[in-house]
């Protein structure tokens, strides 16, 4: 099975930069129904309206940092099943480990590149 | 509970309240010359103490007053001009990206031999353009630091009362010294056509 290349993903990162870079390679992916946020506070706001099928945070944003919004998706029984991939300078250990409490589905590290971004994709997806 | 002592001038200072260095200094030069009035040839040795005590809080302000040389702007503009290097290479980032997009729009109309290699070209321009970000975030950090030293420093220089005030100016730097500001900060940068006006009408004999 093929993956649907059709899903709504949702972006979120402070840096204007970053959401332009996201949305270049998830287009050069075919990846072309993309929301953008600039904060967890945002993401999560538009999310309860219209909730996507991907998210992908940056985790360092003010007010709400990714983690917060992670934590918010996996408590809310409407989104909880959303697939999340961190996309974050954040690398340290406990960083990864407070991820994955929290429930993410997979963690990136800036900077990255596009076949990264592709595979975590697929992977979250089982693979495909 | 905070202990209250009694001071020289009968008022009290608590446990944890900041004590002016020149507070504390008037109580010591206070200190001295009573201990002067005493007559006791055993007061010496304290006197002695205590003015050695006392030379070092002098010198101890005069540093202090030196921190701040470029007065209390002085952090908030180098944090000032760190930020805009965040906000110069976000736009220098963007202007990049701009770039490839239209290399790759310019691609869907060429042999997909071509267009494979310039598309493969522009993936590499989006991912080196990761780049703002995390300077960004670095410079961010930085930023932070020097507001946290700011905080302290202001601190300090409330503590070592006027004294600061009068000397916070440092030395006045030289007139062409004083033209060196460049770049402005965008908020406060002419454009071009501003300095081509000023330009016309500025009389370079006045």
């Amino acid at each position: 099975m093929s993956l649907n290349k059709n899903m709504r993903v949702m972006i979120v990162d402070d840096y204007n930069t970053m959401l332009r870079i996201l949305r270049n390679l998830l287009r050069q992916l075919d990846f072309n129904n993309v929301e953008e946020a600039t904060d967890g506070e945002e993401a999560l706001a538009i999310l309860k309206r219209n909730p996507a099928d991907l998210i992908i945070s940056d985790w360092n944003m003010t007010p709400m940092t990714g983690l917060d919004l992670l934590r918010h998706v996996r408590a809310d029984a409407q989104l909880r099943r959303t697939p999340f991939i961190m996309v974050t300078a954040e690398s340290k250990t406990e960083n990864v480990i407070a991820a994955k409490q929290a429930g993410v589905s997979n963690y990136i590290v800036k900077p990255f590149n596009a076949e990264t971004l592709r595979a975590k994709i697929g992977s979250v997806f089982g693979g495909q | 509970m905070n202990a209250a002592i009694i001071v020289p001038d009968g008022g009290t200072q608590r446990a944890g309240q900041t004590l002016r260095i020149d507070d504390a200094h008037i109580y010591l030069d206070r200190l001295i010359r009573e201990l002067h009035a005493l007559g006791s040839e055993k007061k010496q040795p304290l006197v002695s103490v205590l003015e050695y005590v006392s030379f070092h809080i002098r010198m101890t302000r005069e540093e202090i007053a030196t921190l701040k040389p470029g007065g209390a702007s002085a952090f908030s503009s180098t944090a000032d001009e760190l930020e805009e290097i965040v906000n110069e290479t976000a736009r220098a980032a963007n202007e990049i990206m701009g770039a490839a997009e239209c290399v790759e729009a310019v691609a869907m109309g060429t042999d997909p031999k071509t267009r494979e290699a310039l598309q493969a070209a522009a993936t590499r321009i989006y991912e080196a353009s990761a780049f703002q970000d995390i300077t960004g975030q670095r410079i961010t950090k930085v930023v932070r630091a020097l507001q946290h030293i700011e905080s302290r420093v202001d601190a300090l220089t409330r503590a070592c009362g006027d004294a600061i005030a009068a000397s916070n100016g440092g030395t006045a730097p030289s007139r062409d010294e004083a033209l060196l500001n460049g770049p402005q900060l965008a908020r406060n940068a002419a454009t071009q056509s501003e300095i081509d006006s000023l330009f016309d009408v500025v009389d370079p004999t006045s």
